[in-house]
């Protein structure tokens, strides 16, 4: 299946798909961005309905996803039943971007296939330009959105170390203690000792026993598919909200947002259901929180004579200083070793995060440089037994002789802003709805390049330093992008093209994340961000939206 | 080895999954007779490691264990042994649960089974690949006792062993 068709998804044609009278808040989007900002909102007694472009996934089928993800049949994006025409877009840039292998629609969003890997930004991250001399600062700081971030690390259980070293100053405790190294984890820790490389626990958004989810039961699966539910992912805040009394209506694409006569406000969000009915939902305030690739695409098609170059587009910034975590990855054999690969679950636990500040503070030539080794590095034996001709004991000694001694480590790595980087759409390709399609329009830096360049290094004289081979050593933003595997591609991490300021000339939204032109829109996405930093976005994106959802509860109340 | 249905449950279970169903509730049901699980061990048979001996037992528990859309597998289910059957009936003239070992690897060495396309929207051999090869080769190299041929208790797939980390080989 490869256009969101699914026979393992709860939503029916028989769902009550029409709006939610008297609602406060409207939240497009369930993913991360939109679950704990309506939960906070509904916990305070508000109205909340969120309108969701995908459906409501049936969590007993998460096996049969599981098995899709190991199947070499199945590509990344059908894992999740993403590609179609319902979500075409188009890359006009110098690279492919995958991003239907990298996102997911429906109730929990992307979420859902995440690798649940939880590092704050750093403070460095929100003072680029004051710091360092590029890219610019955000208007508001480490420090403002700390306690935000303790809240979601409280929220979605985070096991992790407070004595890691190297990562952001932390003065709440983890909510659950780190999991352990893992043994691939300690033979990198080992070499790293001989080379002056340190080796630390991650921070990881996984359930070992102490909150009211599944724990962790070691598929070792969790990107792209936890069937435990060990892993956090954030369909669990919007059931959560809808204990609370908010309401979702998956499965209703939203076309556009209408504003009053005189521009500056939100009147209601126009929706599709699976009928082919228009719905429209009004409310007091609404939130897109629809990702950073379908948030900038919704307010250029809500385009009106106010606003003739898109919503809440005044600055002309919207879709602009869109950015990527560049991925990279190093892959190695040790001979004669068996590394353990798959044994252990969680499919990260370690990292290095000692080549995220820069070489040189004063005159940074490359970029934060965020590192995870690998627990399931390589294809999995059902996989390489799927993949083979042969059977019985042949089959046997083939997976026998290919898995066993692999090891590897993947990186993110940061991203300058720039004006030309961008997300628009193209008029000459339609969805489903015959809307034009989200456009990608991003090329290569030397910055990011080099932050690669850097990490691939580290990772190789690692992999050499405890006697092994490196087998694959490549990062994306280079001219080799297209000839890489599809893990190997960009579009992980999309951030900017609604970005954060308090000038409205600069920016599409203030710093309290509503839009600089409407009085009741806000934008809850890796969108807003001003610098992409190298951190694994999401728990920054949520502690955002606790942010957002405190100003508008105060809105609310005023 | 014997793969015993009491290993099976035990570990799942253990694991947190149990068996959903059994040969009445998938291969019982699509005619009556065991036919389907006697054409399912005897494919397991020759795809497994000859010291293996695959059980219905085991069928049942790891590869219908972790099937979750019943009905649509009893289709894909019935209408694979029907074409495997005639793939068999072609080659050696039978029907493949009733064939010697060494006919059911000539049957899958002179055919597309295997080495052609495994796909669940494709041609006839290309959904027996998908839903019945390769759904029995996820099964046991995604369980503990496949894994354990390869020097892995936990192998990727298998709900088991969360934080296994042994101590370096000094």
């Amino acid at each position: 299946m490869s256009t969101n068709e699914s026979t393992t998804n709860e939503s029916t044609t028989m769902t009550d798909r029409t709006p939610v009278d008297d609602a406060d808040v409207c939240v497009i989007g369930a993913g991360p961005a939109g679950a704990l900002l309506s939960y906070s909102l509904a916990n305070r007694g508000h109205d909340v309905v969120i309108l969701e472009a995908g459906p409501r996934f049936d969590k007993e089928a998460r096996v049969d996803r599981m098995k899709d993800q190991l199947h070499p049949t199945h590509s990344d994006n059908e894992i999740w039943d993403m590609g179609g025409e319902r979500d075409e877009y188009s890359t006009s840039g110098e690279h492919s971007w995958p991003i239907n292998q990298r996102r997911v629609k429906g109730v929990g969003g992307t979420s859902l296939h995440w690798g649940s890997v939880v590092p704050r930004l750093y403070e460095k991250d929100f003072e680029m330009q004051s710091r360092h001399g590029i890219a610019r600062d955000w208007p508001i700081s480490y420090e403002d959105l700390r306690p935000y971030y303790a809240q979601v690390e409280q929220e979605i259980g985070v096991a992790g170390d407070d004595e890691t070293p190297f990562l952001p100053r932390r003065e709440e405790s983890y909510p659950m203690d780190p999991l352990p190294l893992s043994y691939s984890d300690k033979l990198f820790k080992q070499a790293g000792e001989e080379l002056g490389v340190t080796v630390h626990s991650m921070p990881m958004a996984i359930n070992t026993g102490a909150y009211d989810r599944n724990a962790c039961q070691g598929y070792g699966t969790c990107q792209f598919v936890c069937p435990s539910g060990g892993k956090y992912s954030a369909d669990i805040h919007v059931r959560k909200a809808e204990e609370l009394g908010a309401t979702v209506i998956d499965e209703a694409p939203v076309q556009r947002l209408n504003h009053g006569p005189a521009g500056e406000e939100i009147t209601e969000a126009v929706y599709r259901t699976p009928d082919g009915e228009t719905h429209r939902q009004t409310a007091d305030t609404f939130v897109a929180a629809a990702g950073a690739y379908e948030t900038p695409r919704l307010l250029f098609l809500s385009e009106s004579a106010e606003y003739p170059n898109g919503l809440a587009n005044s600055s002309g910034t919207l879709g602009k200083y869109f950015m990527g975590h560049p991925p990279a990855g190093v892959l190695g054999i040790v001979p004669g070793e068996n590394t353990h690969q798959d044994e252990y679950g969680p499919v990260v636990s370690g990292g290095i995060h000692q080549f995220y500040e820069y070489d040189n503070p004063d005159d940074p030539q490359r970029a934060s440089v965020n590192m995870f080794t690998i627990n399931a590095a390589g294809p999995s034996p059902a996989t390489m037994a799927m993949e083979s001709d042969a059977i019985g004991d042949s089959l046997l000694d083939q997976v026998d002789t290919q898995f066993g001694s692999t090891v590897g480590i993947n990186m993110s790595i940061e991203m300058l802003p720039r004006e030309d980087n961008q997300i628009g759409i193209d008029e000459s390709t339609t969805d489903n709805h015959g809307n034009p399609v989200p456009d990608v329009d991003i090329t290569p830096g030397e910055f990011a390049r080099k932050g690669q360049e850097k990490g691939l290094q580290v990772g190789s004289d690692l992999i050499e330093e405890m006697g092994g081979n490196v087998v694959y050593a490549q990062g994306t933003q280079t001219t080799e992008h297209d000839s890489l595997g599809p893990l190997g591609k960009g579009g992980y991490h999309p951030l900017g093209g609604t970005r954060m300021g308090s000038d409205p000339a600069e920016s599409v939204v203030d710093p309290t994340l509503k839009t600089h032109d409407l009085d009741n829109l806000y934008i809850s996405s890796g969108g807003v961000f001003v610098t992409s930093g190298a951190s694994n976005p999401t728990l920054t994106i949520m502690a955002l939206s606790l942010k957002a959802a405190d100003h508008i509860h105060d809105d609310l109340q005023a | 080895m014997e793969l015993t249905r009491r290993d099976a449950v035990t570990a799942l279970t253990a694991a947190g999954i149990t068996a959903t169903t059994g040969c009445s509730g998938l291969a019982g049901d699509t005619t009556g007779d065991a036919e389907p699980m006697d054409t399912l061990v005897g494919l397991a048979e020759v795809l497994y490691p000859s010291d293996v001996e695959p059980t219905a037992e085991f069928i049942e528990t790891f590869m219908y264990g972790r099937i979750s859309d019943e009905e649509s597998y009893r289709e894909e289910l019935a209408a694979g042994i029907e074409t495997l059957n005639t793939l068999a009936a072609d080659e050696q003239g039978g029907a493949f649960h009733t064939l010697s070992a060494d006919q059911r690897r000539s049957v899958i060495e002179n055919t597309d089974l295997r080495s052609g396309p495994s796909e669940p929207d494709g041609s006839d051999v290309a959904r027996v690949n998908y839903y019945l090869l390769d759904e029995l080769l996820f099964a046991f190299y995604s369980s503990p006792t496949g894994g354990e041929l390869i020097g892995n208790s936990n192998p990727r797939g298998y709900p088991g062993g969360f934080g296994y980390s042994p101590p370096l080989e000094q």
